[in-house]
Parts: structure tokens; sequence; C-alpha cells
């Protein structure tokens, strides 16, 4: 047993992802809040506490984002946290939760992811310029693309993968979105789309990278006593896990993601599993890049190192194949609103086990699933195994 | 640890950034109509919790305590009350200012939250003190909180 008490997630919610909503920050949050606590049956009153998720304030513009998104995550006179740990906090913010109920310490708490990149003008990408190392790096002119095109290439480089086989991440996830109704850039592509769309960065190209994205997405987590009062599909967080690589992301090979198979090895210790690829039935691994999916594949043990491309090119990774991944549509279908994308992954396990996905169904009675986020200075990982 | 006092950090080896970002931020759902009236029709409204019975000004687009969708608008009068007050007299660099500026907190009766702004036209200024909303002309209002241009006693 790890916690004093098993934790069940009984209620998620999402808004739509799209690059402009009108909403502020405070009411994107709101709305994700309020659809999880209905989807849960629950009032606010009967939250205990209250976990919030949203990458670096200079996207919303205000500092103090977790003090600003306070109401808006219904964390009025409630015990309150905003966690961050960059691209990594979708996934953390839901672990965050898990420890305020296993501890035993709440019966629930509400987790709320927020991102309103929109506000930063003319683009979020001038907020990522300033990740860096200010004395070593900054003076180069570091840009957030330049830096997944060299992990990218080394990852290409070390298996020898063909960026046409990168591109059926690219392809299969706009294809997902397709069923998702909150999804930006669902559409039917296809690999010479990719290869044919605007060089970035080489290898880079724009249709191998998520967009940036407002939205907001929420969980309900209850203790299991709450839990079966409330539900009678729980779906339970049986695995946790998260860890961080070395702050020099120059020391790493960038060929393979340690930090997530590290993560992976906590979460999976905990939920007894032995053998990934055959105890999961579905995974949500982190997609803001098509080749990112592939890399987070290998880092979560669902095969190989180098052999996550192979699966998708023979369809494994299809919603009807044997390991369906990002059956959402990911973050290259749905949006990429930095945390809430990460929970957004959280909440598409939930309802695939709890068979509430819609035209999204993957077939054949899942019961366990995987969601991982990626995060800070490409050196974090978030792993959470969801079980009915 | 460097026992070197530094107290010019030009006078250290270093570097010069610049944190570039601009913003757009929306006004958002209850934004939008909030200054929409205040720019249209010259109204300082606020909105209802029915089940908390509380009006929020400025009105929100939900309730923070329950979690209601506030759907009742109601305006609330250009009058309030100075809850309290600052007198600034110099600027964020510490030069003084030409002439000393009044921020207060004022909250209107009967209702939850206010609106932190100036107050002018007065020498004096003291809590309790009832002061009301100066709009801008019409054609200068942009649907932003300087759309009141400050509080003045009320008459």
């Amino acid at each position: 047993m790890f916690g004093k008490k098993r934790v069940a997630i009984v209620g998620a919610g999402v808004t739509l992802f799209r690059r402009n909503l009108k909403e502020t920050g405070k009411e994107l949050s709101y709305e994700a809040a309020k659809t999880a606590l209905e989807v849960a049956g629950l009032e606010l009153r009967d939250i205990k506490s209250v976990v919030m998720g949203s990458a670096p304030d200079a996207f919303d513009g205000v500092h103090m984002k977790g003090e600003y998104l306070a109401d808006g995550a219904g964390a009025y006179h409630k015990p309150y946290t905003r966690v961050f740990v960059g691209g990594g906090t979708g996934v953390f913010t839901p672990l965050a939760g898990w420890w305020h109920v296993a501890s035993g310490q709440f019966d629930t708490c509400l987790v709320v992811c927020e991102e309103k990149m929109s506000s930063c003008y003319p683009h979020p990408q001038y907020a990522f310029t300033t990740i860096f190392d200010p004395i070593l790096e900054r003076p180069i002119g570091m840009n957030l693309i330049w830096i997944f095109a060299l992990e990218m290439n080394r990852y290409m480089h070390k298996h020898n993968i063909k960026k046409e086989d990168i591109a059926l991440v690219s392809v299969k996830n706009k294809r997902n979105a397709l069923d998702n109704p909150i999804a930006q850039l669902a559409a039917n592509i296809t690999v010479e789309d990719v290869l044919n769309s605007e060089i970035m960065a080489w290898p880079v190209q724009r249709l191998d990278v998520s967009p940036t994205s407002d939205g907001a997405a929420a969980v309900v987590l209850a203790s299991e006593d709450v839990a079966k009062e409330v539900t009678d599909n729980p779906v339970w967080i049986d695995g946790v896990g998260w860890c961080i690589d070395s702050t020099h992301w120059t020391d790493r090979d960038l060929y393979y993601p340690d930090y997530v198979e590290c993560a992976a090895k906590m979460a999976y210790k905990m939920a007894g599993i032995k053998n990934p690829p055959k105890e999961i039935d579905l995974a949500e691994p982190y997609d803001p890049f098509d080749y990112k999916e592939l890399h987070h594949m290998e880092g979560l043990l669902l095969c190989k190192k180098g052999e996550a491309p192979k699966l998708t090119r023979e369809g494994v990774t299809q919603r009807d194949g044997d390991l369906p991944t990002c059956p959402s549509g990911g973050l290259l279908g749905c949006g990429n609103p930095i945390a809430a994308a990460g929970l957004m992954k959280v909440c598409e396990i939930f309802w695939q086990l709890r068979g509430e996905a819609g035209k999204r169904q993957i077939p054949g009675d899942p019961r366990t699933g995987v969601a991982q986020a990626w995060g800070d200075l490409m050196q974090y990982g978030s792993v959470i195994v969801l079980r009915r | 640890m460097s026992l070197e006092k530094i107290t010019n950090p030009f006078n250290a080896r270093h570097w010069i950034g610049h944190m570039e970002a601009d913003y757009v931020y929306t006004l958002g759902v209850a934004g939008e109509r909030f200054f929409k009236e205040i720019k249209e029709n010259g109204k300082i409204m606020g909105a209802k919790c029915q089940k908390c019975n509380i009006t929020y000004v400025p009105p929100r687009m939900y309730c923070e305590k329950c979690f209601e969708k506030l759907k009742e608008w109601v305006d609330i009068g250009k009058k309030g009350v100075v809850h309290t007050f600052t007198i600034a007299t110099i600027d964020i660099n510490g030069e003084k200012l030409e002439k000393p500026t009044i921020y207060a907190l004022i909250k209107f009766d009967g209702t939850c939250g206010g609106i932190i702004h100036k107050i002018d036209e007065t020498d004096t200024v003291y809590i309790g003190m009832e002061v009301e909303a100066v709009l801008k002309p019409s054609n200068e209002r942009k649907a932003s909180i300087n759309d009141i241009a400050y509080f003045k006693p009320a008459k």
C-alpha cells in the first residue's frame, strides 16, 4: 500500500482548446472545474483541498498566477497550492492532488490546470526565450523550437529513424482529434503534408509541432470511501511517478528520456506493473512534437529503445491497435495549453476506462492506462497510472 | 561564498539581458459586459449570486463561494464609500510627484468587493467619506477601468 488511502478520480472536465479564447484564465478554470464537479455529482462545499497547475506566469502575463487563478479553481477559503514543473505540470498536478488525499489529510481534492497563452502577444515564444541560462545560452539567441530540433535530430541519428515514420504520429493524432469536440487542429492530413510543411528548424517542420492554445482542464479526486459513495465507476490512481534529470540539459545524450523512465518505474512499481506493454491497455504520452510521442513511448518502457516508430508504422498505436496512444488526438490534434493539455490526457484515460469516450472509445474493455507529461528544459517526467 | 561586496552589479563581469514580452488581455465574459455598460450606458454594474445573496462588484461570471453561474446583473449606482486610502507622494522610481495622488479602495453599499481608484477634486479624504464616480466623456471611453476618470466627494 502506497499512501494511507487509495485515491480515485470521480469527475473530469475540459474546456475548448483554441488559439484565442475570450474567457479570462479565471473563467476558463471555472468552466473546467465546474464541469468536473458536475460529473462527480459534488458541490464546491464538498471539496476539502484544491491544487492548481499552470506553466510560467509569463504566458498569462500575470505574476503570481496561482493566486490570480484561485477563485476560478474553487479555492476560496480552502487549503490551496499552485504547482509548476514546466510542461510536466499537467500530469504532475494530479500527482500533487494524490498526495493531498493519499496522506489521509483530505477526503477530496479539486485539481485544475489552466493556460492562457494568447495573452502573450504576438506569440508566447517570447516567454520561452527567457527559460534558458542567462549567461551561457541566452546570449546565443536561443529559441524553443531549436532545442527540440537538436533533440529530434539526435533521436533520429541514434536509431536511424526516417522523418516519414515520425510524421505518422502527427497524421494519427490529428485524425484522432477529429472525434474530439475540444480539438483545435483536428485534420485529415498525409505524411506528405507533414514533409512538405514549412521547415522551422531542421528537422522540425510546421506540422511536426502542436500549436499554442488557451484552455483549462480539471479532475476531482476522492478517497476510497468517498469515491464509492459518489460513483459506481471510480478510476483509481494506482501509480504515481515524477523525476527530474540534470539541470544541465547539455549533459545528456538527448536521444532517450531517462527521467521519464525513472518516473515510469516509480509509478509501475506502485501499480505492481512488471511488463508495461502487456499490462497497459492505452497510453497518452506527451506529444507537443510528433517525435516526442515516440521518445516518450520508449521512456515509458512501452517498447524497446528505437522501436516506437516501427510500432507506429505497423498500426499498433492506432485506436484499434494493441496499444492505442493519444486516442484523444493529443496535443498535436487538440492543442497545447501547456498545463491543461497534460491534464486533458489524464481526463482522456478517465473517460476511456469508464467507457465514456464516445466516438474516441477504444475497443476491448480497457482496464489500465498511463498518461505522461514532460517539461522544464527537456528534463522533467511526470507519470500517472490509472485503473478501473 | 564570495565576501566581496558589490554595490554596483555593473562592476562585476556581466551580460545584460532583457525579458521582452507584450500582452493582450481579453476582458473575459464578465468583463466584456461590465466595461460595455460603463462605456455605452455610463453604468457601474454588479453581479448577484441568488444562492448566497451576495452582489459582487466588479461583476464576475461565477460565485467563488458556491460556484453558481451569475446571471442577475444590477446597477449599483455611482456612489460609494472610502474604505481605506493612501496619498502617494513619489513615483515608482522614487521621483517626487508634481501633485500628491490619492488612491482609495471604494466600497458600495450592500455589495461584496469594491473598486481601487484615484480620488480627485478634493484636498481632504477620510475613511468613511462618501464619493461618486466621475466618468470620462462618452466619446473618450475605451471599455477600460480608466473610463472612470476618478472618484470625487459625493454631493
